[in-house]
């Protein structure tokens, strides 16, 4: 078996096209390009988010709920007010928003006329007026649904330990928002990262280049090679499971020096921990070469077709998974929820967001385990496909 | 050794083998002879269980070939029409690996390796990658890697295809070596000057099917051509044409491009009467040549057509 290892290792590293160039220098220089892009664009783009607050009783919003506590101006005292003091706290500890407290009708002019971003009504249900939907809008929603979730927890504390009331209030002073401004490299913003997320996510899944290259030296009608391999006396199976070894090997290692590229050479800080996302780009690396496994064992088609086939659907998942545009990622999962189960680039970059924006570990787990589940279907469709005994011709 | 019974493959509606039988015995040099197309590959895949057939049997060794069947699988070497080599390998890296196929012990593969390389004539070539060498020590290294592993049985499917003289030669050469060693060697070609030369019995293939077995003397003798005399002339006329047709042994006379071909069965003084009746018409000639029957004669007479069609 270490014999097969080592000759599969040896044959794979010495293939450019296929192990080198897609699955590793192409996703470098792509890194490379997207960084100089992003870190721009987010240099000159991003500032600090103006929005106008409307008190409940000076708001005419019928979906907001008015107080009854003598607020009646943008000037009355704000002290009372949870969401006000939590937005104060925002705008104290970061640059994140810049809040401006309006009559109602005032702040729809400003926000009309694009003095604004968003508006903020008060009262007992807060709620947030857009008119668009990019990154200070998404920011202003973060912000008030962070808000909520502490809100909710507030109230539980109300009817269930109500003397612990103070303390809670706090607490809430000092809460900080999911959403903060954190450095790429010094130079970007959160909303960028997502583009990395994507990229590793294509990475992974130009691993299906060395997947390829095995179902070439494995079928005896796609190469001479592989034809003299099948009349060896070395079981099929084991053949099978030696490349597939040699290939996640070559791969992970891959995927790896992306990653520590992406941390030492472009400075990239995602806020995550990097040894976690180690795991992700495991599965990936695994999901990456079975699907090229699996598409290249599939049919009678021309090595360029087959290698056409690859680049179409690693590129399409990645497109899907928001590597051109994050939008296209955050529509995609609202119109067709279900692609981001099927799509392993919207995977990967999931699971990358769990670690880094989310912090959710159980969707994490759910991703990690969507991938390994596609790996092993892909891998034993491979199988059935490329265990044939007997061929129709070689 | 191999025995092959009424194969029988189809491509679609081509019939690839049709009732193709076969026997090769335990230490002979097995030539499988026809022209390209002829089902001589088809027939080497299917005995190596790589193709799937529609009818028959193929029995190695005593055993059913199958896919599975590893315990014959590991005493066959197999060298492919193709070469079947890994272009990111070195000389030696390639033979070890498949070597490495067949025997784990890594001190016994080196013997064996460096056995391999000298026996092919590729010392000087140990780190050298596939794209360098040229045809034939392409060929010597596609050799190579199908025989490193001593097998009992060889199967050699066109070896010299495009291969120089001087390499074809030491390959031929190579072939019989492994024969002295105790190898059994099943060879497909469609050059049957190759395979008259090293072949004990040679089976004659057309259409998928096997037309004519025997040792070579066996399937001369099976033909009427006992002689072809070739003789260089300028003309040649009808009469005379008449004349050398009624000559007792003479069956086929032909002129073609300045030479008069007259095929004989096997009598003695046939050259001395054609010589004689050419003088007696007062026609020149230049060069005579006298040859025994070829494999190409057999083929000839039996399908038709030339083997070198």
């Amino acid at each position: 078996m270490l014999h097969l290892v080592k000759y599969a290792m040896k044959t794979k590293l010495r293939n450019f096209n296929n192990v080198v160039f897609w699955p590793l220098v192409f996703p470098l220089a792509l890194a490379t390009l997207l960084y100089l892009a992003v870190s721009g664009m987010d240099e000159a783009d991003f500032e600090t988010v103006p929005v106008a607050v409307v008190m409940a009783q000076a708001s005419a919003d019928p979906t907001a709920e008015a107080e009854t506590d003598g607020n009646t101006g943008p000037e009355s005292n704000n002290g009372a007010d949870p969401f006000l003091l939590f937005l104060d706290s925002v705008e104290t500890e970061s640059d994140l928003i810049r809040t401006e407290e309006m009559f109602w009708e005032d702040a729809l002019d400003a926000l009309e006329n694009g003095e604004v971003e968003g508006i903020f009504c008060t009262g007992a249900a807060p709620s947030l007026h857009v008119s668009g939907s990019g990154l200070p809008e998404t920011i202003l929603q973060s912000l008030l649904d962070s808000y909520m979730e502490g809100k909710q927890t507030l109230e539980d504390i109300a009817q269930t330990h109500p003397e612990g009331m103070e303390d809670a209030l706090g607490a809430m002073e000092n809460y900080r928002p999911v959403v903060r401004q954190v450095s790429l490299g010094g130079k970007t913003t959160d909303g960028t990262a997502q583009y990395f997320y994507a990229l590793i996510g294509m990475g992974c899944l130009y691993g299906s280049f060395i997947g390829f290259q095995c179902a070439m030296s494995l079928q005896a009608n796609l190469s001479p090679v592989a034809a003299r391999r099948c009349v060896s006396c070395v079981h099929r199976l084991k053949m099978i499971a030696a490349e597939a070894a040699a290939a996640f090997g070559i791969h992970f290692v891959n995927m790896l020096i992306l990653l520590i590229y992406l941390k030492y050479i472009l400075r990239l800080e995602f806020t995550g921990s990097y040894i976690r996302m180690v795991p992700v780009v495991l599965a990936g690396s695994m999901i990456g070469v079975a699907m090229g496994l699996f598409v290249s064992s599939f049919g009678h088609m021309k090595e360029s077709v087959k290698i056409g086939i690859l680049i179409a659907v690693s590129m399409a998942a990645s497109f899907l998974a928001g590597l051109m545009n994050p939008d296209i990622k955050n529509a995609a999962e609202q119109h067709f929820p279900a692609l981001r189960l099927i799509n392993p680039a919207s995977l990967i970059s999931d699971a990358l967001y769990c670690i880094n924006v989310y912090d959710a570990p159980r969707r994490l787990m759910t991703d990690l385990i969507i991938l390994f589940v596609m790996c092993g279907v892909m891998i034993f469709g491979a199988f059935l496909m490329v265990r044939r005994e007997r061929y129709d011709s070689i | 050794m191999v025995q092959i019974e009424n194969l029988v493959k189809r491509y679609g509606d081509v019939i690839a083998l049709d009732h193709f039988n076969l026997q090769v015995r335990e230490g002979e040099i097995f030539g499988l002879l026809g022209p390209n197309g002829s089902g001589k590959t088809t027939a080497i895949g299917c005995m190596l269980a790589l193709l799937k057939f529609d009818r028959g049997s193929v029995r190695i060794m005593g055993e059913e070939m199958a896919p599975d069947n590893y315990r014959v699988k590991r005493q066959i070497g197999v060298v492919m029409q193709d070469v079947a080599v890994f272009e990111e390998l070195s000389v030696y890296d390639n033979i070890d690996y498949f070597c490495g196929l067949y025997v784990s012990d890594r001190k016994r593969r080196r013997e064996l390796v460096e056995d391999a390389i000298r026996f092919v004539g590729l010392e000087d070539y140990r780190k050298t990658y596939p794209k360098k060498l040229s045809g034939g020590l392409l060929r010597r290294l596609n050799i190579a890697c199908g025989i490193a592993h001593r097998p009992k049985l060889i199967i050699l499917d066109e070896p010299t295809v495009a291969v120089d003289p001087q390499s074809r030669n030491r390959i031929l050469e190579g072939i019989c070596e492994l024969n002295r060693q105790g190898s059994t060697i099943v060879y497909t070609s469609h050059y049957m000057e190759e395979v008259e030369q090293i072949c004990t019995r040679i089976t004659i293939m057309d259409h998928g099917r096997s037309i004519a077995s025997g040792t070579k003397e066996e399937l001369k003798r099976m033909i009427k051509t006992g002689e072809t005399i070739s003789v260089e002339t300028g003309m040649a006329e009808e009469r005379l044409m008449n004349r050398l047709g009624s000559l007792p042994p003479v069956f086929d006379v032909k002129y073609e491009e300045g030479m008069l071909v007259v095929r004989c069965t096997r009598s003695e003084g046939s050259l001395v009467s054609i010589l004689k009746i050419l003088q007696e018409e007062n026609i020149p000639f230049g060069r005579v040549y006298s040859e025994p029957p070829t494999l190409n004669d057999v083929f000839l007479e039996i399908t038709g057509k030339a083997l070198r069609d």
